[in-house]
């Protein structure tokens, strides 16, 4: 699954730190979000949906395989 | 899962139970002791294994929580694999060595160790790699 979760943190200039703050994780977790190596819980996605205020289709997106 | 866990302070308490457990087992062997004192020190070494495996870390989140669960999942095919091969390779080695000792099956003790001592280095290598 691919993700823009790092041009929207830049949108709303937010370090990852500042991001992991506000959503209630750690700044490891938004690293490996970013990296592509986790894929984090529709909890999550909702939450950072809501932070954005965008849908959370409009930053993850399905790769071919998934 | 959050209902095994234990608050982040715990594993300072297992480091210590841990760490004594290992040196009075290291001691007892340069002097006498009653028979019940190394299996009773096994098992305060396990306990303290345990709390260091199960207490939070500073922030756990889901992430966290994927990555202890590898760990768990290493860990207990590991020590499967271990504890099936282990009797094979003491065989060999008894047979090999033309050793008369009898067949010796390992203990509990050495299972359980070598599964805790898996997951809690397969848990701190992946918080490290990420």
């Amino acid at each position: 699954m691919r993700n823009t979760l790092k041009v929207q943190r830049a949108i709303l200039d937010l370090t990852q730190e500042d991001l992991a703050k506000k959503i209630g994780v750690s700044r490891q977790t938004i690293n490996s979000i970013e990296k592509n190596r986790y894929v984090p819980s529709t909890v999550l996605a909702l939450k950072l949906s809501t932070l954005f205020k965008i849908p959370v289709n409009a930053f993850f997106s399905l790769e071919d395989g998934d | 899962m959050n209902k095994f866990q234990l608050g982040m302070h715990y594993k300072k308490v297992g480091f210590i139970v841990t760490i004594a457990s290992f040196v009075l087992l290291i001691a007892i062997k340069y002097i006498d002791n009653p028979e019940w004192l190394k299996p009773f020190l096994h098992g305060i070494l396990l306990i303290g294994l345990l709390l260091i495996s199960v207490s939070k870390e500073k922030i756990e989140d889901e992430y966290i929580d994927s990555l202890r669960s590898q760990s768990y999942r290493l860990a207990f095919i590991l020590a499967i694999v271990y504890a099936l091969v282990q009797p094979i390779v003491n065989f060999a080695v008894s047979y090999v060595l033309q050793q008369d000792n009898e067949y010796e099956s390992f203990n509990y003790f050495q299972v359980l160790f070598f599964m805790l001592i898996v997951q809690l280095l397969f848990f701190w290598k992946l918080k490290k790699q990420h």
